[in-house]
């Protein structure tokens, strides 16, 4: 039993008599347990606090200001996103069609699939929020589409849909 | 009968207490604690796998109502661009785009290998996610990346 027996007995003697018959030898021994349960108390808070999950993040690169770069009308794929969370594509000059969000990736998959110098523009809505942008370049990413590019959402963007989806 | 001798209960808790101590400051000395940040934040899920470098990070917050927060990891780089007063803050309100820019240039001049990331809020409404990107392009920042919580399903 460690550090238990502490006090030497030689020297004990050496001290005057009176006091050696007075002196009960206290014991050494601590009940540790209290401490322990303390102890343990504290590494659960440590535990428990410490961050281990680091955030993810998705990289984006921009194309070196404005460069245009000429594509083929036929592998463009146009994403269109409105700020009421529907979604319009179209290929090329295609007229845009809606297409709700499960379906997307079955899309993209099929068309990346068909044509993999397939080049994609994701439009969206200013009133649109965050949140759907990256929804929709996540599916983009599981669809392993990596090259795309994001561009300004204007009126000619409204006016194609809504001419679209009227003629 | 007289052969069964009763066995000590006490038993020695000094090793355990070693260990546990041990594992005490290990979880102390590594424990970073969040600073509480001006900007709170919402962060949208994907399933995009890579992870937030740890260091050299420049932030931008774009929060809930379009406000925009500007924070680096270094201390003594936020002393260089914000001033000693803000020595201790992850992230300081930038007013506008124009001095999000010059900020972001300052930076990246301080320290070239920073690399840029967005954290922004669900409910960020994409305009202004939109202007930030356009912020990043004309301080020639083509390569940054977008924080967020891995999707669990």
């Amino acid at each position: 039993m460690a550090g238990a027996d502490v006090a030497q007995p030689k020297k004990e003697r050496k001290g005057s008599t009176k006091k050696a018959k007075k002196l009960h030898r206290v014991s050494a021994r601590v009940d540790l347990t209290p401490m322990v349960d303390v102890v343990m108390l504290l590494i659960t808070f440590f535990m428990l606090t410490t961050v281990f999950t680091t955030p993810q993040t998705m990289e984006i690169n921009l194309p070196p200001d404005e460069t245009p770069v000429e594509v083929g009308e036929s592998s463009l794929l146009t994403l269109r996103v409105m700020a009421d969370g529907s979604i319009y594509w179209n290929m090329g000059i295609e007229r845009p069609q809606r297409i709700t969000f499960s379906d997307l990736r079955p899309l993209l998959m099929e068309r990346i699939a068909s044509n993999p110098k397939l080049i994609t523009l994701v439009k969206v809505q200013r009133d649109g929020t965050f949140n759907q942008m990256v929804d929709v370049m996540d599916e983009l990413g599981i669809a392993r589409i990596t090259r795309f590019s994001m561009a300004p959402f204007k009126d000619v963007d409204l006016k194609f849909i809504q001419k679209g989806l009227g003629g | 009968m007289a052969k069964k001798t009763r066995a000590s209960v006490i038993i020695d808790m000094t090793p355990m207490v070693d260990v546990c101590m041990l594992l005490l400051t290990f979880f102390m000395l590594t424990t970073q604690f969040r600073p509480p940040s001006e900007a709170e934040v919402t962060l949208p899920v994907s399933h995009a796998a890579f992870k937030l470098p740890e260091s050299n990070v420049m932030t931008i917050w774009v929060t809930k109502d379009g406000s925009l927060f500007l924070g680096v990891d270094a201390q003594q780089l936020r002393v260089k661009i914000f001033g000693e007063e803000n020595k201790l803050r992850p992230s300081v309100k930038v007013p506008d785009k124009q001095t999000l820019a010059d900020l972001m240039v300052r930076a990246r001049i301080a320290n070239p290998k920073l690399r840029t990331v967005i954290r922004g809020d669900k409910g960020t409404p994409y305009g202004v996610v939109e202007d930030v990107m356009n912020v990043l392009q004309q301080v020639k920042i083509t390569r940054f990346s977008l924080v967020t919580e891995l999707e669990t399903k």
